[in-house]
């Protein structure tokens, strides 16, 4: 099957352009202040998945998380140390939103995969806004629309985590469950931090 | 010392022949994701700039980076909105193609592009976002199943059947397609003769 076109040499002087753009870059800047990359954990799942990365910095007294309200209702969070799950849970459910939160480290994944009975469709369910709508250039987080959990259903944030040097790179699942959803008791796993049944 | 240990090292020579050496794959690769060679453009400076940054994750021994660099790469074509906005700085700095310097091959390219995109796009961009990575991987580029896992970080067992499911979907619509293409064949040389 001919899927794609043929493939391209990169024309002319790109090739060199492009080489000469990135040695320079890589030479000049200093590596904690070179930008954080998109590392994504693959995402499987029938419920909603919205997967976004962002930088934390570790240390330096500032606080695990913070939650910020936007005009539009929606949330900011960031998160500075992932080492406070339930921290941020209590803080979301003491703004009204009946949430869990997990940390989920590389190499492990919630169990039960199986966390719902019954997922929201995704359509319905898209708790994260993404792109964000709001600025976040100088602090990077997640824009979470809360106020779409109903009464009676849960809103679920899975946080994949990752320690290296000084940052920790998470991304994030969001679905909302009609009803409870099972506790997410972490195992080893070689799967997808954030794969979900 | 192999390659993969002096770019963990930080060597800038061993990096920079890395990036002579998969430039190109990654280009290609780009553009199966993003459909759009400019943009191909700037995710291969943002993977290099990536894979610079994650270059401790190397590990010292094993085989070609090429499925190391195409996973980073992939990741970086699929967040290039946000990349680019996190990556502000850096691509305002990046080099802008000069004038093409050849319309007659630029336009020879888009017409086969384009016949290539009512053809194929259509049906690949209705996959879902992890079937287009593999096929993307596995097809385009043709990375084997293990290659493939390293790339995308899952299991192989993961590739093979996502990989199945894809062909599926994309030998449908190609025979749906087909099907279509014969009912417009009439109208087709009018259509190329203006």
């Amino acid at each position: 099957m001919n899927v794609f076109p043929d493939e391209r040499d990169l024309s002319g002087g790109r090739h060199r352009d492009l080489k000469e753009f990135v040695m320079a870059e890589i030479q000049t800047r200093p590596r904690r202040n070179l930008l954080r990359p998109m590392i994504l954990a693959p995402v499987l799942g029938v419920a909603a998945a919205a997967a976004v990365v962002l930088p934390l910095v570790l240390g330096g007294g500032t606080p695990a998380h913070a939650v910020e309200k936007n005009p539009d209702g929606t949330l900011t969070v960031t998160i500075n140390e992932a080492n406070d799950p339930k921290g941020l849970e209590a803080n979301l459910r003491g703004m009204g939103y009946d949430v869990v939160v997990d940390f989920v480290p590389q190499g492990k994944q919630c169990s039960p995969r199986k966390r719902s009975d019954s997922w929201v469709p995704r359509e319905q369910s898209k708790l994260t806004v993404f792109p964000p709508t709001v600025d976040m250039s100088d602090d990077p987080g997640y824009q979470l629309d809360l106020a779409k959990i109903g009464p009676g259903q849960t809103g679920v944030l899975m946080f994949a985590v990752g320690k290296e040097d000084r940052y920790v790179v998470a991304g994030i699942w969001a679905g909302i469950s009609n009803g409870p959803v099972a506790p997410c008791e972490l195992v080893d796993s070689d799967g997808a931090p954030l794969e979900v049944d | 010392m192999t390659t993969r240990a002096r770019i963990r090292d930080g060597d800038q020579q061993a990096f920079g022949d890395l990036f002579d050496e998969f430039a190109k794959a990654v280009y290609n690769h780009a553009y199966r994701l993003t459909g759009d060679w400019s943009a191909a453009e700037d995710v291969v400076s943002l993977t290099f700039l990536e894979a610079w940054r994650l270059r401790e994750r190397i590990e010292p021994e094993g085989g070609s980076l090429r499925p190391w660099l195409l996973g980073v790469a992939t990741n970086v074509a699929r967040n290039l909105r946000r990349s680019a906005r996190r990556h502000r700085d850096a691509m305002a700095r990046m080099p802008r193609p000069e004038a093409v310097p050849d319309f007659a091959d630029e336009l020879i390219g888009r017409v086969a592009d384009a016949q290539h995109l009512d053809d194929v796009r259509e049906a690949f961009v209705r996959l879902r976002e992890h079937e287009q990575d593999v096929i993307a991987l596995c097809v385009g580029t043709g990375l084997d199943y293990a290659e493939a896992a390293e790339a995308l970080g899952v299991p192989v067992g993961t590739v093979r059947s996502r990989l199945s499911r894809a062909r599926k979907k994309l030998e449908l619509a190609a025979t749906r397609r087909q099907v279509r293409g014969d009912r417009g064949t009439a109208v087709r040389p009018v259509k190329e003769s203006t």
